[in-house]
């Protein structure tokens, strides 16, 4: 038994609970701070974690206790190579947001701090805990301070626009999630248990072949809304457009990889037939958000709109690996889930940057020549950009080439030319990512000097740095993801897959 | 000593560059990394010098869920003569161009971005493990962008550098799924494993013919073969020592590079060795041609780089394997040679025009007989390096094409001869009229500064005296994969006659219509070629165009459509009658939607046939 997780989760709900119920008057100018104090002690908690985990196969620091016995809801929670990376992706995020709102100091403060606060204790819990009901209920906290972040404190230039946005994401989700309930609901009703270890060691045992599938096509509903799957991912762009760039970066960075982490915890090991009867399909529809998103992307004059789209993009990716149901894929996957986390995260903080600048996102209204206007920030961009297009030798590329290799070779039950036309869409894809961002950089970093300079502050810079480090490192060494992804995920398609 | 210095060196040096900024100094910094790393590389290089298997070491490897990836080196002798062409290059670029940015701001991220590329060629010769290779062989290209683009205000290197992106991604995605094909038939990602198992015959000739078709496509796009010939010019706006470095020595070389790295794979799957022979055939004359009609000096060379490569690419397609290294070896340096000869002639005149230049023989002496030793060895003269070289390639097709009586040979052979004549007719054209004849512009001329001559007169000696490889089959083709003689007497004093016959011709026809372009009384066979041959003009129309407009479409049907249906009445009742409705309104969004709802029924639809 180990408090370590629990005190993971509960640190940040513990610091939205005492700005709660902190006198307003100081609380206002003290919010921001509480905020870095509260996600860095989170953080190091999560270090810690890594620490005691690095290395080590299997479930680690496992917590079990009674909640609810007479619904069989129990406290579980544990860490493996899946959900650590994501762990520690969730508190770096938040941390560097918190450090954000300490210079940008937006207006009711203490109210943003505690709604990300929430946030974060909902992603983190969502990712350590090992009961379905509880994933249900993390999953579902997450979507309320979401909701707050993108109504209160998103575009000023359009409060309709942005609540609508809130909404629309808001009931998409919860209508995604519903569903994914009903599915847990099955499984119990077949299995008897809600506990995602032993589902997993199960793998489908006491469920027939339709009822697998009828749970699989539930469960995978309510993941693939928050993914966002193609065609789910309508409330996606206008959430990002109109959400504030805190809540931009976490919505891209860890809340889409709350669905497709649902899909390897649970969706592959505990209803596997179920999975691979769905998986063509998911494949499928794989392949087409990748080519829609670029399609998208290309013609698209908002900065904030294109970067949300080339999310649908890069998550199409993750959703082809895990479709394939291989190791190779699989843990391209989660590779690529990270690797979108930093370079998409920070693509967001870069739009951020620009729109706080220029009022608005529109690639005109940021205007031409960057690279002269404001020399660092526009080599970030590029550098971003180039991330983002899948560079070898920076993170984008390993993620998504492994989910192409695991499309090229997929597990044996499954129609090998499905995979092998998602494979070659995802190329398509690739070369058409490339176009659009090659295009953002010439539009944006290119060309004469248009309007006034807007370098980047040093601030800026250094809450930047760490999520550009990293993407660095991870691109020449992703060894050190894989080393630690790769025994959980072949643990977890059981044998050597 | 660790090959992985030679990669590591000139990156530490990029980052040392970036944190020096823009001062005068910082070209410098860049020279000294230049020429650590050329030191490094011989360390590495010399005593691996025709060696056949080499040393493999291997860093560090980890897992993928498949085979693992192993960052691995071999040392051969094949990759040692590249290390050495690569540092010697990258060196004397680095030297140059302090004198030639003297004036510029931009210097760090230049100095950066060349050491980077350094260090990427140096990983894609070295690396034994496909994905190691791929992301030298990526980053490549992505200094190539950044470089290309160096002068972003103007509108030709933008644009320039997002084609040279995009057509070499697209080849490399090809090139990927290459290695896919090659790590199912041998298991494991390692290049070496690849060319073992084709020639012990484990590989399968369907399976080596679709990894190399595969491979071919990475290698056309990254070579600027037909039909994605059309980057290479385009890239020329950067700044000319650039030009030296990537689209002549260095990077449309890897492309050459990786099918020499895979000749057992080539030999196992003949239909991609005829494949590469059209390629090759095709590209050389049209290249050559196009080369005529140019008005700009380095495009001009552009073309001819494209032609010459083809000639590499021709070799290697009929197994002349060391005759195929040997032309890589030596166009290295005659064309470094030319590249920075032409750049220290736009410094002095201020343009790349044929126009603006002329009469440059007596103001810029040095350059003029350096960049004469260039043109000689490019039109094959005796005794410069692209005479034995050429003649080498050319022996190699008449061995197919008589001995094996091969039509890939006698196609190929045709065309290289045809090829002679023409690369003959534009490299005279292009001396007389950079300089020879009236001067035009300006009066007042200087000669470059020392840090821009001394290259020129190192890669002058180089182009006069590589012809020794000659002497060394046993660098070029440690393994004797053929051809068995790298000499031809009696098709050598062929082909010098016809070139110089050919040189003859044009200078008579430049001296009796005064001083005035050759090709001008072509007419409209000039225009077509000028333009050549509305290729690029015709893939905008096809592809980039239709992208677009899709891409529109898609945006608006996105906005239009599927939100409201979503927000509205979408996702509880009504579906049926939606759809109903929908299809009946037959606008374009309704197109869109059944492109994607086909593309599907499509892609479900193999995956039952396959089954």
């Amino acid at each position: 038994m180990s408090w370590l997780l629990p005190l993971l989760v509960a640190l940040p709900a513990t610091g939205a609970l005492a700005l709660a119920v902190w006198p307003r008057s100081s609380a206002d100018r003290l919010g921001a701070m509480v905020g870095v104090a509260v996600a860095a002690a989170t953080f190091a908690v999560s270090l810690l974690v890594a620490v005691l985990t690095w290395g080590r196969d299997g479930m680690r620091l496992e917590s079990e206790a009674a909640w609810i016995p007479a619904l069989d809801v129990w406290w579980r929670a544990g860490v493996d190579g899946i959900s650590l990376p994501l762990v520690l992706l969730t508190t770096l995020l938040s941390l560097l947001c918190m450090v954000a709102l300490l210079w940008e100091r937006p207006e009711r403060v203490r109210a943003l701090v505690l709604s990300l606060l929430l946030l974060e204790t909902g992603v983190l819990g969502t990712f350590v805990v090992l009961d379905l009901v509880l994933f249900f209920v993390f999953f579902e906290v997450v979507l309320i301070p979401m909701w707050f972040v993108i109504a209160d404190w998103g575009d000023r230039h359009d409060p309709a626009g942005r609540r609508r946005a809130a909404t629309v994401f808001l009931l998409l989700t919860v209508a995604g999630s519903a569903v994914m309930l009903v599915g847990f609901l099955v499984v119990h009703a077949h299995t008897g248990t809600f506990d995602m270890v032993e589902l997993a060691e199960r793998g489908g045992l006491g469920m027939s072949t339709q009822v697998q599938v009828l749970a699989a096509a539930a469960i995978g509903l309510g993941l693939a809304v928050k993914a966002p799957m193609w065609p789910l991912h309508i409330w996606l762009p206008d959430a990002h457009g109109k959400a504030p760039t805190v809540g931009s970066v976490l919505l891209a960075g860890v809340l889409l990889k709350m669905g497709t982490y649902g899909f390897v915890r649970i969706w592959v090991p505990a209803v596997p037939e179920g999975a691979q009867a769905l998986a063509p399909y998911l494949a499928c529809l794989a392949a087409v958000g990748i080519v829609y998103g670029s399609f998208a992307c290309l013609a698209q004059s908002d900065l904030k709109r294109l970067v949300a789209y080339s999310s649908v993009g890069h998550m199409g990716f993750v959703l082809l690996g895990i479709a394939t149901l291989t190791p190779v894929g699989l843990n391209g996957a989660l590779v690529a889930n990270i690797a979108h986390g930093l370079i998409t995260g920070l693509l967001f903080f870069l739009a951020g940057a620009l729109k706080d600048r220029h009022g608005s996102a529109e690639l005109t209204a940021i205007g031409r020549g960057l690279y002269a206007r404001s020399p660092r920030l526009a080599a970030v961009l590029a550098v971003t950009a180039m991330a983002s297009l899948g560079l070898p030798g920076l993170a984008g590329f390993w993620g998504e080439m492994l989910t192409l290799l695991g499309a090229f070779d997929p597990a044996e039950a499954l129609p090998r030319a499905t995979f092998l036309a998602c494979m070659v869409a995802g190329g398509v894809g690739a070369v058409l990512t490339a176009a659009y961002f090659l295009h953002v950089v010439r539009r944006l970093c290119q060309g004469e000097p248009e309007t006034a300079p807007a370098e980047a502050s040093t601030r800026e810079l250094a809450t930047w740095s760490p999520l550009l480090v990293l993407t660095v490192v991870l691109g020449l060494a992703p060894g050190l993801l894989l080393t630690i992804t790769d025994p959980a995920v072949r643990l977890l398609l059981g044998g050597d897959g | 000593m660790s090959p992985g210095w030679v990669v590591v060196a000139p990156a530490a040096g990029a980052v040392f560059a970036l944190a020096m900024g823009a001062r005068p100094s910082t070209g410098w910094v860049g020279a000294g990394f230049g020429l650590l790393t050329w030191l490094l590389g011989l360390l590495v290089a010399v005593p691996a010098l025709g060696d056949a298997a080499g040393t493999r070491t291997v860093l560090t490897s980890f897992p993928t869920g498949a085979a693992p990836i192993e960052v691995a080196f071999v040392v051969d002798s094949l990759a040692a003569l590249m290390v050495l062409l690569a540092t010697t290059v990258a060196l004397l670029v680095l030297l140059y161009s302090v004198g030639y940015l003297a004036g510029e701001r931009r210097r760090a991220s230049y100095t950066a971005l060349v050491l980077v590329f350094t260090s990427a060629m140096s990983l894609v010769v070295l690396a034994d493990d496909f994905f190691v290779l791929l992301v030298g062989w990526e980053v490549m290209g992505a200094c190539s962008y950044f470089l290309i683009g160096h002068y972003w205000e103007r509108f030709e290197a933008r644009a320039g550098a997002v084609k040279a992106f995009l057509l070499t991604r697209l080849g490399d995605i090809g090139l990927l799924f290459g290695i896919f094909v090659l790590a199912s038939a041998t298991g494991s990602f390692s290049i070496s494993a690849a060319g073992e198992a084709a020639a012990s015959g484990t590989m399968s000739t369907s399976q080596a013919t679709a990894a190399m078709l595969l491979v071919l496509c990475g290698v056309v796009g990254k070579s600027a073969q037909f039909p994605l010939h059309t980057w290479l010019p385009d890239a020329m706006p950067g700044p000319t020592p650039i030009s030296a470095l990537i689209h002549a020595a260095t990077m449309v070389a890897a492309g050459v590079y990786l099918v020499a790295r895979l000749d057992d794979v080539m030999a196992a799957a003949p239909v991609a060795r005829s494949v590469l022979a059209v390629i090759a055939a095709v590209t050389m004359l049209l290249a050559a041609l196009f080369a005529v009609a140019q008005d700009d000096l380095k495009r001009v060379l552009a073309w001819s780089t494209v032609s010459q490569l083809a000639y590499m690419f021709a070799a290697l397609s009929v197994g002349a394997y060391a005759a195929g290294v040997f032309h890589l070896v030596s166009h290295g340096a005659f064309k470094a040679l030319l590249f920075l000869g032409a750049g220290a002639v736009v410094h002095a005149v201020g343009g790349t025009s044929m126009e603006v230049m002329g009469g440059l023989r007596r103001r810029l002496p040095l350059t003029f007989v350096t960049t004469t030793i260039g043109f000689a060895a490019l039109a094959g003269l005796v005794p410069a390096a692209g005479f034995f070289s050429k003649d080498a390639v050319l022996g190699g097709l008449l061995d197919a094409a008589l001995h094996e009586g091969s039509w890939q040979g006698w196609l190929l052979l045709v065309s290289g001869l045809l090829t002679v004549v023409v690369t003959a007719a534009y490299s005279m054209r292009a001396w007389l009229l950079v300089f020879f004849g009236r001067p035009h512009g300006a009066d007042v001329l200087h000669e470059a500064p020392w840090m821009m001559h001394a290259p020129l007169i190192v890669l002058a000696a180089c182009s006069l005296a590589g012809g020794a490889l000659v002497l060394a089959p046993d660098v070029l083709d440690p393994l004797g994969r053929g051809p068995a003689d790298l000499v031809h007497p009696v098709l050598a004093i062929a082909t010098t006659a016809a070139v110089l016959l050919t040189a003859l011709v044009t200078y008579a026809e430049w001296w009796r219509v005064d001083g005035i372009d050759p090709v001008a009384r072509f007419g409209p066979v000039r225009r077509g070629l000028f333009a050549e041959l509305g290729v690029g003009r015709a893939y905008q129309a096809a592809v980039v165009r239709p992208t677009w407009a899709l891409a529109r479409l898609v945006v608006a049907t996105d906005r239009d459509v599927v939100e409201p249906y979503v927000r509205g009445a979408g996702v509880t009742a009504g579906g049926l009658g939606t759809a109903l409705r929908w299809l009946q309104r037959g606008n374009a969004q309704v197109y869109v939607a059944a492109v994607v709802v086909g593309a599907l029924a499509i892609g479900l639809t193999a995956g039952w046939l396959g089954a």
